[in-house]
């Protein structure tokens, strides 16, 4: 009996534990903010009372909190993906080293950056863990941090962010903004700016292999429509550019034969998509869906053509932008590809450099895009540009957001040493203005010395990699929205050539759309349009097939996210 | 179980101290005890108050409470129902043929004579199992491959045996017989250590007279070997069927957008559902995971009851 007590006791004080955690949720939402906000409250009153040396007492320190501009940020904590190339076995401790120093002197007062740089891949799964599972301040959860158009256009209804808005107005770059339409359409349409982009978006370009074009007896001049370039593909795939004496070869890799879930989806085989546009967009003033438009069927249709003749490497389907551009710079070039479509500007010196450090022929060539992307979108896609977001604690002050503003944004664009910090890094690591010469790949046929002198603006070797140089930071010199007022500009021709033809042919790509509903849905979205598509262009469905089941699976969604958006 | 004597050998009713009393009586073993407890209680126990999320929307820092919303988007769900019935399939299949390749491997290398062979063969069909599915994966990727890098294509053509490159990975119904092939390749081999361990406990005389009678080779196999492995198959089998509900790596590193219809599994399905989204809905994917809970604890106690039957003990 007494067994029986005391086991019906145990689950009792079982469920009453359960009962308890559950029954303190609710609660303990509100209680880790109060919580956080008190600890908020705390520490910056500590800051604040130090920083002034007053004698306030720690009753007044949440009121020191509460006003604005007193709020001293000394930890500043960033999440970032790959795009900030210092990483941490390329510099990037005298990149924190040299930010640190120099945006405490502007506060005037010692600020640490710490950096939480994820793995470029995962990095919208492991931001949304971060933004879940931590608290401001705690160390792991981010201060500010980089999103994509994609990533920021769902997380911006979600009161996690704030509205740099004012802050953007009233900033000191302002005066040299050449660019201010970049942040002007990231308003929502209450006027708020829930995200910043210190760049455009930059988009893609279709590179050939001028030993290639050679080899089959042809001149990038000479592709001007669809049609030319697939009879280009066709001739590397079958009359053996590389020259082996055996196929292999194929016309065209890419990272996926549609980019699905990142805007602006067609960028790396623009050529195949053409007028198509596989999401939802804004098409003379009316939201609509392109997946289900006649254009993405034919679209469809040209990449199945195109992958039943074999001229579309078929590792396109699983390879990241990683495995894709290492397999078009490969050393084997047998079983290389002719063509691939990747991003603009300085990509067009780190693929050559790729390709010089694989004693593969160098020369690239841009294929001016062709007639059927000029007459409908008019060039190759800007894309929305990546954005810097700050995350809101949602205590109703707005201090600490505006000091982690003015510690990161603010100077981010200082058009001075910050600036040049995220442009090209570390002074003396990355760059240099004192008289040095070095040497790349010596030893080799591809030697080449560099020699600057004392006053001069240079890049100097990578740091993990001695045989190439080092090519910027974060920012790109070419993209950002405010220059750099330093004089200090990168020299290389090949990176300069390729923004300059990227601006030349490009226009700007559709909004992103933002709807509750298709925040909900998307990633099913997404997953099931890569299943189509793949299954389309591998022969297993007709485009029209493929449509009819999207519309079957999602229609009724996709109906209810167009009327969302279009009021 | 025998009951516990109530009375003496003189029929005097055996009296219990109190709990408490026995308790302090045997402080110290309860002192050594406490550790593992708090360890399990915090390791084990601690993180499964987790599973009230299913009963609660979950994104971001919004938590509401939704009731059996998710489960009824759940039983709703074509892909839930898809990546359920495949995991059932999948494993099931896997364990039966790996089970089977390892007994006749066992029984083979049973048979053989020469022990330097037999051990340098047991050796090299272990390897694979020590190997990391991610790799195991890449090398098959990249063997497989419909790509001109591709070695098994590229070698059915150059032999003429096919046209044109097979995609093995991506067609549905080659992937399956190509995922039971890998785990073939991987696991039985470990998974003959347990059968040659019973075969070396089975009594030579029995061998000695089945000589005697005038068994052949085969015939000692089938009337000796074999019967003496059932009760392990069998073991091996329930064992091994309380788990099947947990298959995820060896599907994840294999599988593609092409094949979710035949591949996708309950873990992969939550993993998608949890880590590829942008903004997961973490209520949703608890609750798939508490469902999948929910069958694995059913599938343990039918093989407890199963192995009771068999085994007249049980494995819990």
């Amino acid at each position: 009996m007494k067994k029986k007590v005391l086991s019906v006791l145990l689950a009792a004080a079982m469920v009453m534990s359960m009962t308890a955690c559950g029954g303190s949720d609710a609660s303990s939402d509100g209680g880790s903010t109060a919580s956080s906000t008190t600890s908020s409250s705390s520490s910056s009153s500590t800051e604040s009372s130090s920083s002034s040396s007053s004698t306030e007492s720690s009753g007044s320190a949440a009121a020191a909190v509460e006003t604005p501009g007193e709020y001293v940020l000394e930890d500043l904590y960033i999440v970032v993906d790959g795009t900030l190339t210092a990483t941490v076995d390329n510099g990037q401790d005298a990149f924190i080293e040299q930010w640190e120093a120099a945006v405490s002197q502007k506060l005037g007062h010692s600020i640490k950056l710490h950096i939480n740089q994820l793995d470029h891949s995962d990095y919208s799964g492991t931001v949304s863990r971060l933004l879940t599972t931590g608290e401001p301040g705690d160390g792991s959860f981010p201060d500010a941090l980089i999103m994509s158009a994609t990533m920021f256009r769902e997380y911006a209804p979600t009161g996690l962010l704030w509205d740099q808005a004012d802050a953007y107005a009233n900033a000191e770059f302002q005066s040299r903004v050449t660019l201010p339409s970049i942040n002007e359409n990231m308003k929502d349409s209450t006027g708020a700016l829930y995200g910043f982009a210190p760049t455009y978006g930059n988009g893609c370009v279709t590179y050939v292999k001028k030993a290639w074009l050679d080899a089959v007896g042809m001149s990038i001049d000479d592709i001007k429509t669809y049609d030319d370039y697939y009879n280009m593909l066709k001739a590397f795939t079958e009359q053996d550019p590389d020259g082996n004496g055996s196929a292999g070869t194929y016309g065209v890799i890419a990272a996926g034969y549609g980019k699905l879930d990142e805007a602006p989806f067609i960028n790396y085989m623009p050529e195949f998509w053409q007028d198509a546009y596989p999401a939802i967009y804004q098409k003379d003033g009316v939201w609509v869906d392109g997946f289900q438009e006649e254009a993405t069927q034919k679209a469809l249709q040209r990449l199945a053509d195109a992958y039943a003749a074999g001229l579309i490497d078929p590792d396109t389907e699983e390879a990241g932008t990683k495995q894709a551009r290492e397999k078009w710079f490969s050393n084997d070039q047998s079983t290389s590809e002719g063509v691939f479509t990747y991003w603009a500007g300085t990509w067009l010196q780190t693929l050559t450099d790729n390709l010089v450090k694989q004693e593969v022929d160098s020369e690239i060539v841009m294929l001016p895009p062709i007639a059927e992307i000029k007459n409908s979108w008019g060039g190759y896609l800007n894309r929305e540009a990546p954005v810097w977001v700050i995350t809101d604690d949602q205590n109703g002050d707005n201090s600490r957001e505006q000091a982690i503003f003015d510690a990161l944004i603010e100077t981010m664009l200082d058009g001075d040493v910050v600036q040049t910090l995220w442009t090209y890094g570390a002074e003396d690591v990355h760059w240099s203005t004192h008289a040095e010469e070095f040497t790349t790949n010596a030893g080799t046929d591809k030697e080449k010395t560099y020699s600057y002198e004392e006053g001069t603006f240079h890049l100097k070797q990578s740091p993990n990699d001695p045989n190439s140089v080092w090519k910027k930071n974060h920012l790109d010199a070419v993209l950002v929205i405010a220059p750099l007022t330093n004089g200090y500009v990168d020299t290389s021709e090949l990176a300069v050539a390729g923004n300059k033809f990227f601006t030349e042919n490009c226009v700007d790509a559709p909004q992103a759309p933002a709807s509750e509903t298709l925040s909900e849905i998307n990633n099913d979205l997404v997953d099931l349009k890569k299943q189509l598509m793949n299954q389309v262009v591998t022969g297993e469905k007709t485009p029209a097939d493929a449509i009819a089941e999207y519309q079957e699976a999602f229609g009724d969604q996709i109906e209810t996210v167009l009327s969302e958006l279009n009021g | 179980m025998a009951k516990k004597p109530t009375k003496t050998s003189t029929g005097e009713p055996i009296r219990k101290k109190p709990l408490g009393t026995r308790i302090w009586n045997n402080r110290g073993y309860y002192l050594m005890f406490l550790p593992v407890l708090i360890y399990v209680l915090v390791i084990y126990y601690w993180p499964m108050l987790g599973v009230r999320y299913a009963f609660y929307d979950y994104k971001l820092k919004n938590i509401s409470y939704v009731g059996f919303k998710h489960f009824q988007t759940m039983f709703g769900d074509k892909d839930f129902w898809t990546s359920f019935k495949n995991t059932l399939e999948l494993s099931i299949m896997k364990l039966l043929i790996t089970t089977f390749v390892s007994v006749l491997i066992s029984v083979f290398l049973n048979e053989m004579g020469n022990l330097f062979v037999k051990k340098s063969l047991q050796t090299i069909i272990y390897l694979p199992h020590f190997m990391s599915w991610t790799v195991v994966a890449a090398i098959f990727t990249l063997f497989l491959s419909n790509s001109s890098s591709g070695f098994v294509n590229e070698t059915l053509k150059s032999w003429g045996v096919i046209e044109k490159s097979i995609d093995f990975l991506h067609k549905k119904d080659m992937w399956r017989p190509i995922f039971y092939m890998i785990n073939i390749w991987k696991e039985t081999g470990w998974g003959t250590v347990i059968f040659l361990a019973t075969l070396s406990g089975i009594n030579p005389e029995l061998y000695e007279a089945a000589d005697i009678d005038g068994a052949k080779r085969m015939q000692k196999i089938w009337y000796v070997t074999v019967p003496a492995l059932a009760n392990t198959i069998i073991i091996v089998l329930i064992l091994n069927l309380a788990k099947v509900l947990n298959m995820f790596e060896s599907v994840f590193v294999l599988y593609n957008t092409r094949v979710y219809e035949v591949s996708d599994v309950i873990s992969t399905f939550i993993y998608r559902k949890t880590f590829l989204q942008n903004i997961p809905n973490y209520g949703y994917t608890t609750a798939v995971g508490l469902f999948k809970s929910l069958v694995g604890c059913m599938l343990v106690l039918i093989c407890n009851w199963a192995s009771k039957k068999i085994r007249g003990r049980g494995i819990i």
